[in-house]
């Protein structure tokens, strides 16, 4: 057992902590401090820096165009990104639907779309969630009808981040009708411009326009679009899904938080000592939870999928993430500026998406408990 | 960074994890323990020590997972920390071999866990010093040949290494809940020679700080080992108690219930895991304590709720002396507040962080 960084390991933390203090472009990072909007350009134009660097896909593998980093690396990586202020890449392409083409695509669908994600060309959203299928997400009715070499597809897909910047969407779709509930699930990919698709955003609680809902209405979309076999897309969705859960305790954008906290303290004059305790609280379980983050990454670097432990660093880095804004929130004020409020309400999300948190209890107990 | 265990580490969990399970009611293991080469554990290799802070987990999470109760943290643990960085390698040696064992006596009435706050005083007598003042809550207090005693000596806090049949020491034994051995000692005009000194005269704190944080590591892996076995047999009863025609464990409330246990047991996991290593590569005293404050905090925290969660989804019979949950609960509870408790640690976390720019805010 060695429960230490390597002396490589430290030096490449170093080597990305310096590549971001003097290439993320200053007004991009001036928004992420003040928790401004950005824009599609900003996440662009920090996606080329990056590609540019050859970091623009951590988990890829090498023969992709990725860096090839094990599990380490890859943490040590978004660590320093969150450190750095630095924009997190949206995962829609990157670590949601690529893995996805690479497992379970063809050569022209790996040919086709991974270079423009690897470049950030092209932008993805992901169509999941339906007005009638949240957590239940089987029980989707979006319905792709074969007809020769297109389906046909009509429904409605909501929630949707990035769909207003997206070039395309990844959509569930049910392609028989007979089958049992998890069967029948087809995985497509449909071009945003094709017509019949249209985007509704949806105005968030915080006042943010960040997530949508889609429409596709007889939308006709290639058969050679649908990702692996027919009917077997609810396979592809739960691969995905495990994917998505890992690295979602976003542990280095906590310490911002804090460290933001702490000065605010100090400008505000604020010695009030339950605050204080309640800081160094969150702080402390921040710590226990990067240690498990570790453990699981260890675990992962000697080889292992993503395991069901995930659900762990979804369930309480939100939380963690959560428990911050409250603080800061309460840290300001009522009609505190700058409005600290509007994270507070952004976060609230952080419980529901991915997953909400209930169902990480239900994943824990049923596959990890057993019970 | 790499988790898995060496062929010796494997080894070593396997024998205590033999040991844990097979005794019986036995109540004091230190002769066993030094026959098995246990007490070297973290010792230097010359005096045929082996292991360090990793070891000490694997050991102490085995055996918290028996609910052994041994004087292995206070006399081995604790009191070996002090002797190694005080250089008295000629009474570790003792220690190490089972001649000697060694208390530490260091809490006093008004200190609330702090080392820092004592009254016992030591001062000059000749070539030697005399000692007066009490101390409370010493662990395996009855069974040491020794105890260290921290005493104000006018030039800083100092240990003196005073044997416990020492003209002037009465112990006040008392029962404990947890079954151990816990006794007030109060000294009264003791004599000590010069040679009984650990470490310098102005050492004693640091010292101590450093015994407090190798115990406050182990005290940890035993929550480990004890919380594990609170949520595994509760996962147990849940699927084979029936209620209402099904097994308790149908139920999503307690589902998600042992769920959240879970989580706090993987969270308690670190954090002794990362009590240990911050022992390993903490070489900066402030950092390591901090490091140890965190941890204990949250092991506080984490075994509290696992360890109330146990007997509530057990129902009744959680609350029966027989039953085992019961009696791991009790010296959860014990562990949590022993050497410290969360209020204290997450106190001393936040104390030993102060910044500049920190202090400016109580100005």
């Amino acid at each position: 057992m060695d429960l230490t960084f390597s002396p490589e390991q430290l030096a490449f933390r170093d080597e990305v902590r310096e590549f971001i203090a003097t290439h993320l472009p200053p007004d991009i990072r001036r928004k992420m401090q003040t928790g401004d909007k950005l824009e599609k350009d900003d996440y662009y134009r920090w996606h080329r820096i990056l590609f540019e660097r050859g970091w623009a896909a951590p988990t890829w593998p090498k023969a992709l165009g990725g860096t090839g980093w094990d599990a380490i690396r890859n943490h040590l990586f978004l660590e320093e990104m969150a450190r750095g202020w630095a924009p997190r890449m949206l995962p829609f392409g990157l670590n949601m639907v690529a893995p996805v083409i690479t497992e379970f695509g063809n050569d022209a669908q790996r040919e086709r779309f991974l270079p423009k994600i690897l470049s950030g060309e092209e932008f993805w959203c992901q169509g999941y969630s339906e007005p009638g299928a949240g957590s239940d997400l089987a029980s989707l009715s979006t319905k792709a009808e074969r007809k020769g070499d297109t389906y046909v597809i009509d429904g409605t897909k909501t929630w949707i981040t990035a769909a207003q910047w997206a070039d395309w969407i990844f959509v569930l779709a049910r392609t028989d009708a007979s089958a049992k509930k998890q069967e029948g699930i087809s995985f497509i990919l449909v071009d945003m411009k094709t017509p019949g698709v249209s985007v509704r955003p949806i105005v968030t609680i915080d006042g943010g326009t960040e997530i949508n809902e889609v429409h596709l209405e007889h939308v006709e979309v290639p058969v050679a679009n649908r990702v692996g076999d027919e009917g077997a897309g609810w396979t592809y969705a739960k691969f995905l899904l495990e994917h998505e859960r890992t690295g979602t305790a976003g542990i280095a954008g906590c310490r911002q938080i804090l460290e933001q906290l702490d000065e605010l303290r100090v400008r505000e004059k604020n010695d009030d000592r339950r605050l204080e305790e309640r800081m160094a609280e969150i702080d402390i379980e921040l710590t226990a939870l990067a240690f498990t983050e570790l453990r699981v990454l260890a675990a992962e670097s000697a080889g292992k999928r993503p395991g069901p432990e995930s659900s762990i660093l979804k369930l309480r880095g939100t939380e963690i993430q959560q428990g911050l804004t409250e603080l800061l929130l309460d840290a300001g004020g009522p009609y505190f500026e700058p409005p600290l409020a509007r994270w507070y309400y952004n976060y609230r999300k952080a419980s529901i998406y991915a997953g909400s948190n209930e169902i990480q209890k239900n994943i824990i107990a049923k596959r990890i408990l057993k019970v | 960074m790499d988790f898995t265990l060496s062929a010796e580490q494997l080894l070593l969990k396997d024998s205590v994890a033999r040991f844990a399970a097979d005794q019986a009611s036995a109540r004091d293991h230190w002769k066993t323990f030094g026959e098995l080469g246990w007490l070297a554990v973290g010792a230097p290799e010359d005096l045929g020590g082996f292991g360090g802070p990793v070891e000490t987990l694997l050991l102490m999470e085995q055996l918290g997972r028996g609910l052994v109760i041994s004087p292995f943290v206070a006399q081995a643990v604790f009191s070996g920390a002090i002797l190694r960085a005080a250089n008295r390698l000629d009474l570790l040696e003792e220690s190490i071999e089972g001649r000697q064992r060694f208390a530490v006596a260091y809490e006093e009435p008004q200190a609330r866990y702090d080392p820092a706050r004592i009254e016992t005083s030591a001062r000059r007598d000749g070539d030697g010093w005399i000692l007066d003042g009490e101390k409370v809550r010493v662990l395996d207090a009855s069974t040491a040949a020794a105890f260290l005693v921290s005493a104000d000596t006018g030039a800083g806090i100092a240990l003196f290494a005073v044997p416990a049949n020492a003209p002037g020491i009465t112990l006040t034994a008392y029962p404990a809940e947890d079954g151990y051995d816990v006794a007030n000692v109060r000294l009264a005009n003791v004599r000590a020679g010069n040679d009984t000194l650990v470490g310098g005269l102005g050492s004693g704190l640091e010292l101590l700080e450093l015994g407090i944080d190798h115990a406050s590591a182990a005290l940890c892996a035993e929550a480990l080992g004890m919380c594990a076995v609170m949520l595994e047999a509760t996962v147990e009863y849940t699927k084979q108690r029936f209620q209402f025609g099904v097994p308790l464990s149908s139920f999503q409330a307690l589902q998600h219930r042992m769920a959240d246990m879970y989580v706090e047991l993987e969270l308690l996991r670190s954090a002794a895991y990362f009590a240990a290593m911050t022992l390993e590569s903490e070489s900066d005293p402030t950092s390591r304590k901090r490091g140890i404050s965190a941890a204990k905090a949250q092991v506080a925290r984490s075994g509290r709720f696992v360890g109330q969660q146990a007997i509530q989804l057990h129902g009744g019979i959680g609350m029966s002396e027989e039953y085992k949950v019961g009696r791991y609960f009790k010296r959860m509870t014990l562990v949590e507040r022993l050497l410290g408790d969360r209020d204290y640690h997450v106190r001393r976390y936040i104390e030993l962080a102060r910044t500049p720019a920190r202090q400016s805010v109580s100005v």
